[in-house]
């Protein structure tokens, strides 16, 4: 057999363990935890095909997320709507505001698109805090908006146990990566890739930029929307604070930057690395020393930035592909 | 009519401490081309150096300016020095590194979470000290005898900084930073000790922002988040590396946030600042007094 195919091994064996996983992991509480590192996960792959591919710093991500959850449960709470298909009229609604902002930000410099992202996230997350109700949608202000668990089941979206979100979000995950995948090795990819490093030289070389980053958020903001839904009815109680902070939209930016941009392990990587780190501090330290996983957040980030720009996932990948040298032979040799 | 008379001069004089606060940001930003994202944060350990010298040597608040003033220059300076510097050696093509960003980003973070660990989540102010709600009245208005102390802070400092930019040797050298960071370095420039420098004076403006709150103002860990945000939008507002534009930008500002409630709900007003904020970044981006070429 190729020895290629054995350097895909690892990659089953990781799929095959997270389909396993919540045979091993039975405590809801550790499962919880999980589930919440593959939505972050998911996050993260979201904005890197903008944030990443685009070479651009979108930190309003949150606006996506809360439009999503939004959409969904308005749509089932007062419509009966089921919360998949909301969830897709909240992917398109994320999506035609993404492309609002990026139409005249893109434009802009980066830092002036990192402030114009913040301040459409913060808009809107102050008007949902302010708004009972709009026309006829029931919005409730700050106080937010409960799902009553009444009928669970697969067509709901609803579950007494957490198995069934823990495979929702998986599959959620594999497809975001996938996508991510395709991307990277597409035409779109490569224009965004170049426009990110080199703008002007990609656009004297024919490539339209601004076009392919709008592109790329438009399908950031569409699959972002996607987690906002799946974590309205993970939790079954959303309100403006906890689903379109500024600290949400930070927090994916910092893992995505922290675990590599650009890369399509990255993201995954430093969602690995850094949601046991936030979560367990919250557990262990949470009442005696207050925001500690966000001073090893913030350590973390400037540590990475300084020594290695391109992400942990360089390294990491570099010890991978040693390892399986070792293991199967040169790369190189075999190809 | 007279109340919103009386409005518009509170939020005037407000406004202008917003306005001395995102001068800081404007100088760094004029000089470095990053925007601090910390600058709030800065703002906040200011605010703490003065609380505490004030309460342990007893000084009158605005005397803590001599112990805040020269703090905080130096903690900007090292700061830029330490981590904000090998980025900028390592990036030296890029004219907007966003790497810079994220840092100053990872900085925010830990000096908010640091504090929170530190002095905790309650809210602290000076509780005996002659300022404290002193008000000023006039006819029949009643105008805060703090703030005005602090827009004459921010018309002093803004016009210190204006004479060091124009009339000094090193502040002809910033200048010429931030017109070309390449041609001042050929001119003998040694363009990263200009960034150390230009970064301690902005920090120490924001020290100077400090100082003229904490007499009215609640000291916690994330109060920087509150004028993070609105620093951004000023410096946008007046056009970004502009010191007259800081100010302005601070006033307009000032007087939404405090004529606004008279008409609607207070929480309004900060989603008609943000619409204000994007209104002008997609139609003026350059803001009030912005130089049109840097976009």
């Amino acid at each position: 057999m190729n020895p290629l195919v054995y350097r895909k091994l690892p990659l089953i064996l990781v799929g095959v363990l997270a389909l396993g996983l919540p045979l091993v992991v039975t405590s809801p509480t550790y499962l919880h935890i999980v589930i919440l590192l593959f939505l972050y996960a998911y996050l993260t792959t979201s904005w890197n095909l903008v944030g990443g591919f685009a070479g651009v710093l979108p930190l309003g991500h949150a606006a996506f997320v809360g439009i999503g959850a939004y959409t969904s449960t308005i749509l089932s709470l007062q419509y009966g709507v089921s919360p998949w298909i909301g969830m897709l009229v909240g992917a398109v609604i994320a999506c035609i505001v993404g492309v609002i902002i990026g139409l005249p930000t893109f434009k802009m410099r980066g830092a002036y698109f990192a402030l114009a992202t913040i301040a459409f996230a913060e808009g809107i997350r102050v008007m949902f805090e302010n708004i009972d109700q709009l026309g006829p949608l029931q919005i409730n202000g700050p106080r937010g908006l409960q799902i009553p668990p009444l009928k669970t089941g697969l067509a709901s979206f609803m579950f007494a146990e957490k198995e069934p979100y823990y495979y929702i979000i998986l599959v959620m995950l594999a497809g975001v990566l996938l996508l991510t995948w395709a991307i990277s090795r597409s035409k779109l990819g490569y224009y965004l890739m170049a426009g990110g490093e080199e703008p002007e030289a990609a656009q004297a070389l024919g490539v339209n930029v601004a076009r392919a980053k709008l592109t790329a958020m438009a399908m950031s903001s569409f699959l972002t929307a996607f987690a906002g839904t799946f974590w309205a009815q993970f939790t079954l109680y959303i309100h403006p604070k906890s689903v379109m902070s500024l600290d949400i939209s930070f927090e994916i930016a910092f893992i995505a930057l922290i675990g590599g941009r650009g890369s399509i392990a990255g993201p995954v990587l430093g969602a690995l690395l850094l949601r046991p780190v936030s979560d367990f501090s919250r557990i262990y330290f949470g009442d005696k020393l207050p925001g500690l996983h966000l001073i090893i957040f913030g350590v973390v980030l400037i540590l990475v930035m300084l020594f290695q720009p391109r992400g942990l996932q360089l390294p990491l990948t570099r010890i991978y592909h040693r390892v399986m040298d070792r293991l199967f032979g040169d790369r190189e040799a075999a190809a | 009519m007279l109340f919103i008379l009386e409005d518009t001069i509170n939020g005037i004089l407000m406004g202008s401490i917003y306005g001395l606060a995102a001068l800081g940001l404007t100088l760094i930003f004029g000089v470095l081309k990053v925007i601090n994202f910390a600058h709030g944060s800065l703002l906040m350990v200011g605010m703490y150096v003065a609380y505490w010298a004030v309460l342990l040597t007893g000084v009158h608040p605005y005397l803590s300016l001599v112990i805040v003033v020269p703090v905080m220059f130096l903690f900007g300076y090292l700061l830029q020095d330490i981590l904000i510097k090998p980025i900028f050696k390592a990036e030296k093509d890029v004219r907007e590194p966003i790497t810079v960003i994220i840092v100053t980003t990872g900085v925010w973070y830990i000096l908010d979470n640091l504090s929170l660990l530190i002095f905790g989540p309650q809210y602290r102010n000076i509780q005996d000290n002659p300022l404290r709600g002193k008000m000023l009245e006039a006819g029949e208005m009643m105008i805060s005898v703090p703030k005005l102390w602090g827009f004459c802070a921010a018309i002093i400092t803004a016009l210190l900084v204006y004479l060091f930019l124009q009339k000094t040797r090193m502040g002809r050298a910033v200048r010429a930073t931030s017109l070309d960071r390449d041609a001042a370095s050929l001119q003998g420039i040694n363009q990263y000790k200009i960034y150390n420098i230009s970064f301690g004076i902005g920090t120490a403006i924001a020290g100077v922002a400090g100082v003229t709150l904490v007499p009215f103002f609640n000291i916690f860990p994330s109060v920087g988040v509150l004028f993070d945000i609105k620093c951004f939008i000023i410096v946008v507002l007046g056009g970004l590396g502009s010191i007259g534009g800081a100010l302005l930008g601070g006033m307009i500002v000032g007087v939404i946030e405090s004529v606004g409630p008279q008409f609607m709900t207070a929480t309004w007003t900060e989603a008609i600042v943000y619409g204000l904020f994007l209104v002008f970044l997609f139609l003026k981006p350059s803001g009030l007094f912005g130089v049109k070429y840097d976009w």
